[in-house]
């Protein structure tokens, strides 16, 4: 192995890296030793670099060799020899590469440090009891909170990169004696096949990982928070870290995990199940209570009490707009404010808010433009879809869907847009996982932590929705 | 293979056994038979039973080999395909009859304006979308409303004792008309058949059979229930209620206080029908490939064009249809419920005593 001209390989270096602002470089001489050391500024610790590498040398006596430097100057936890080629990635991974006259060696000497925020409790998934931690935008950070909880030597965290030009790290991790190895082949080669020029975010590669991309329909699992992604693991999930994302990224995901939430398992599994039953019934509310309203209202008056029907024509009497229209314009009224206060600052959105769910809907019913029970009946099911908010996306899609088919073909429109919706996600078996289980096929054991929460000691059991490899929680 | 299993079978069989049941037919039974329409729809009931042990003898000799192939390895291409196309037109006219009574239902009950452009837009691309997504997906989607469909079936029974009922009068017709009974109601029957179609598909276990067992007597149970009540409700004017599990709620004093519980019939009536449209299509779909060398697309495509060509002769001719039912289709039944079995008697034995004169050779 030759020997290094350290100047020309710092200037060939800088010259690779465009001569990027933050490009440094330190030389070290001694009689005729010279050690040159090369990383970029902006991504390592500079005292730590003092520290451990610059000054044991600088301090040291004698003949300096390569493996002195390796085993006795250098304080570092983190260092390896690395080939001339991978050179240039490791200074973007921001390590300090070590080059000397003396050794046809390289040295990395992993010093990466950036500005990165401490874990915090995310604001997608609070609790009112349980940890509070969430994931960073730091993979290292989040790598830790996982290892923290999970202190197994069978905790497997591989790493790809993706993205041409950011060469993202993804990690996929899972527990090798519990998750199911097809499942893990179906996500490594599922990432292996993106070819991106770049991944910013976890959401980059999500459509990569799913089934149907464009389907409608959620098809793999997110969360903030690193307890929740142990949980899952211990069911037999696998997990995908992406650098720079707070977000993980879960597979398989089946339609009953938006249902359940942290705080169920940290409550009594009794107002766990009542709180869930709760939940579903706010989804089906926000699901078909604006369409099936309409088709009431149009169709099948008949059946509403006698009192309720005076109540409805009685308040809908000489509106400008067909009931059709009428629930469509509130539907789209509320939307549209609901867009407008997630985007505005909070002060002002929250005048927005008041603006237009006091001025105008109440104008709106005084106007005769709009009657109460429409108003009532749309409000209900955009508070209701906020039971899952995980969900919300979906669902306000689908009551467009459900208000077009009650207004125009009444119940029958409902109910069959209900079938057909199931239909549609029974036939999605999501990383061999049916989407809708346990219900739909029933898989009895796993009923156990469905819509109704069994205690924690008697769910012995891991689902066998997602196949794992070891069956009984032990 | 996407196989189903013995749970989803069940229910499909269940699902089998209200389809055309459960509305118009205890009305139409009571003209000829009176209160004994219980003893023929038993006895009926009884003759499509003996397909089960048949079926579930064939599944136990051949566990994963086709329908089709079955016949064809012992009857050849020609009279399988003949077979097949009987099969067709039975599952067919079944979706068609199911249809039929159900727009009835609804046409009088909530729809009074012309309805049935509605009622194909709702229920074709539903039935269409499960004969693609296919079995496994139709049967998880049964099964996931199975209680809920249940559940609405027995509180409309439950509603029905609020009302004064009385033992219906039995042993009032003759041995003709319990005969003739019989031949004429006989098509809304045969409610196993669609299990030799899928047969490959249905993932038997050890103990299963007990289940499928359970799930088809519930079945029987729960119609042969609704007539007990239906019959003991309105007595001798059963014949003019044509809606049988709706018109069990109606005059039921103390729920209708609290509002009109019709809901929870027409719910269930829909849920229902979609279901047996689902299971009919798909039949039709699956005997419509094996018979021509043609995709599912094509299936479909042919089953809509003629379910709307047809529905457009009937339009108006409701009772010319329903009549269909009761003289010529029962003919066509006679062969897919009995002859068809017997056929596969007579296989399941030839089978079985080769394949002892092999283990002794």
């Amino acid at each position: 192995m030759g020997k290094f001209n350290v100047k020309n390989k710092v200037e060939e270096v800088k010259k690779t890296l465009n001569e990027s602002v933050d490009f440094s470089y330190r030389y070290f001489k001694r009689e005729s030793q010279v050690i040159g050391f090369i990383f970029l500024k902006s991504i390592i610790d500079p005292q730590l670099f003092s520290s451990a590498i610059y000054f044991p040398i600088q301090s040291s006596d004698g003949e300096l060799t390569i493996d002195l430097l390796k085993n006795d100057l250098i304080k570092c936890v983190d260092i390896k020899e690395v080939k001339e080629k991978d050179l240039v990635k490791e200074i973007l991974d921001g390590r300090v590469i070590l080059i000397t006259n003396f050794s046809g060696k390289i040295l990395s000497i992993d010093l990466l440090k950036f500005p990165t925020r401490a874990p915090t409790e995310p604001p997608t998934s609070p609790v009112i009891q349980g940890p509070r931690e969430g994931f960073v935008e730091d993979m290292q950070t989040n790598v830790t909170l996982l290892r923290r909880r999970l202190k197994t030597p069978n905790l497997v965290m591989d790493v790809v990169r993706i993205g041409s030009q950011t060469q993202t790290k993804v990690v996929v991790t899972y527990l090798k004696d519990i998750a199911n190895k097809k499942i893990v082949k179906e996500v490594k080669d599922k990432l292996s096949k993106i070819k991106v020029d770049g991944v910013l975010d976890s959401y980059n590669i999500l459509f990569y990982l799913e089934k149907r991309p464009s389907s409608l329909f959620k098809q793999i699992g997110n969360t903030e928070k690193p307890d929740i992604v142990v949980s899952k693991m211990l069911e037999g999930k696998v997990a995908i870290i992406v650098d720079n994302s707070p977000i993980v990224l879960t597979v398989p995901f089946i339609f009953i995990e938006d249902l359940q939430n942290s705080n169920d398992y940290y409550t009594n599994h009794h107002y766990s199940s009542f709180v869930r039953v709760i939940r579903l019934l706010g989804l089906l509310i926000a699901l078909i209570a604006p369409g099936f309203y309409l088709a009431l209202q149009l169709f099948h008056y008949n059946i509403l009490p006698l009192n309720f029907l005076i109540t409805i024509a009685d308040t809908t009497q000489g509106l400008p707009f067909t009931p059709f229209l009428e629930i469509l314009f509130i539907f789209l009224l509320f939307q549209v404010l609901y867009e407008v206060s997630l985007r505005l600052p909070s002060y002002l959105g929250l005048a927005t808010s008041v603006v237009g769910a006091l001025i105008l809907g109440d104008t709106g019913v005084k106007a005769g433009l709009i009657s109460p029970p429409g108003v009532i009946i749309v409000a209900l099911s955009k508070i209701a879809l906020y039971t899952i908010p995980e969900e919300a996306p979906q669902i306000t899609v689908l009551q467009l869907v459900f208000i077009v088919l009650g207004g125009s073909l009444g119940l029958i429109g409902v109910v069959s847009g209900l079938v057909y919706i199931i239909n549609y996600l029974n036939d999605f078996d999501s990383y061999q996982t049916p989407y809708l289980a346990p219900y739909s096929p029933r898989v009895t054991q796993d009923l156990k932590d469905a819509i109704f929460i069994d205690p924690i000691y008697s769910q012995r059991y891991r689902p066998q929705s997602f196949s794992p490899q070891k069956k009984e929680r032990v | 293979m996407k196989q189903i299993s013995i749970r989803q079978c069940g229910v499909i069989i269940v699902m089998c056994i209200f389809a055309n049941k459960i509305l118009l037919m205890p009305s139409l039974m009571y003209e000829r038979t009176s209160a004994d329409s219980i003893f023929v729809m038993l006895l009926l009931f009884l003759l499509d039973f003996v397909m089960l042990p048949i079926f579930i003898k064939l599944k136990s000799i051949y566990p994963d080999k086709k329908f089709y192939d079955i016949l064809k390895e012992r009857l050849g291409t020609f009279v399988t395909k003949v077979i097949y196309l009987l099969l067709l037109a039975f599952f067919f006219f079944k979706c068609l009859l199911v249809f039929s009574i159900t727009y009835v239902y609804f046409k009088q009950q909530i729809y009074q304006d012309e309805f049935i452009f509605l009622a194909l837009i709702a229920f074709l691309p539903v039935i269409n979308c499960a004969v693609f997504n296919g079995l496994r997906a139709f049967s998880r989607t049964i099964e996931m409303f199975f209680w809920i469909v249940i559940t609405g079936f027995v509180v409309c029974l439950a509603i029905s004792l609020f009302t004064p009922i009385s033992v219906p009068l039995f042993f009032m017709s003759s041995a003709k008309d319990f005969l003739y009974s019989m031949h004429n109601h006989i098509f809304a029957f045969g409610d196993f058949i669609f299990l030799f179609l899928v047969m490959d598909r249905i993932d038997f276990k050890k103990g299963s059979i007990k289940r499928l067992y359970c799930y088809a007597l519930s079945g029987i149970f729960l119609v042969t229930l609704l007539f007990y009540l239906f019959y003991a409700k309105y007595q001798m004017t059963a014949f003019m209620h044509n809606n049988a599990l709706a018109d069990l709620l109606v005059f039921s004093v103390q729920f209708n206080a609290i509002g009109r519980l019709d809901i929870i019939a027409m719910l269930t009536i829909m849920f229902i029908t979609l279901f047996q449209m689902e299971i009919f299509s798909f039949a039709f779909c699956d005997c419509f490939i094996n018979i021509f060398p043609l995709n599912k697309t094509f299936a479909v495509v042919v089953f809509d064009i003629l379910f709307c060509l047809l529905y457009y002769v009937f339009i108006g001719r409701y009772e010319t249809m329903v009549m269909s039912s009761l003289f010529w289709l029962p003919y066509l039944a006679i062969f897919i419920n009995y002859i068809l079995p017997i056929l596969m008697l007579v296989l399941i034995f030839i089978k079985t005593r080769r394949d002892k004169l092999e283990k002794k050779d």
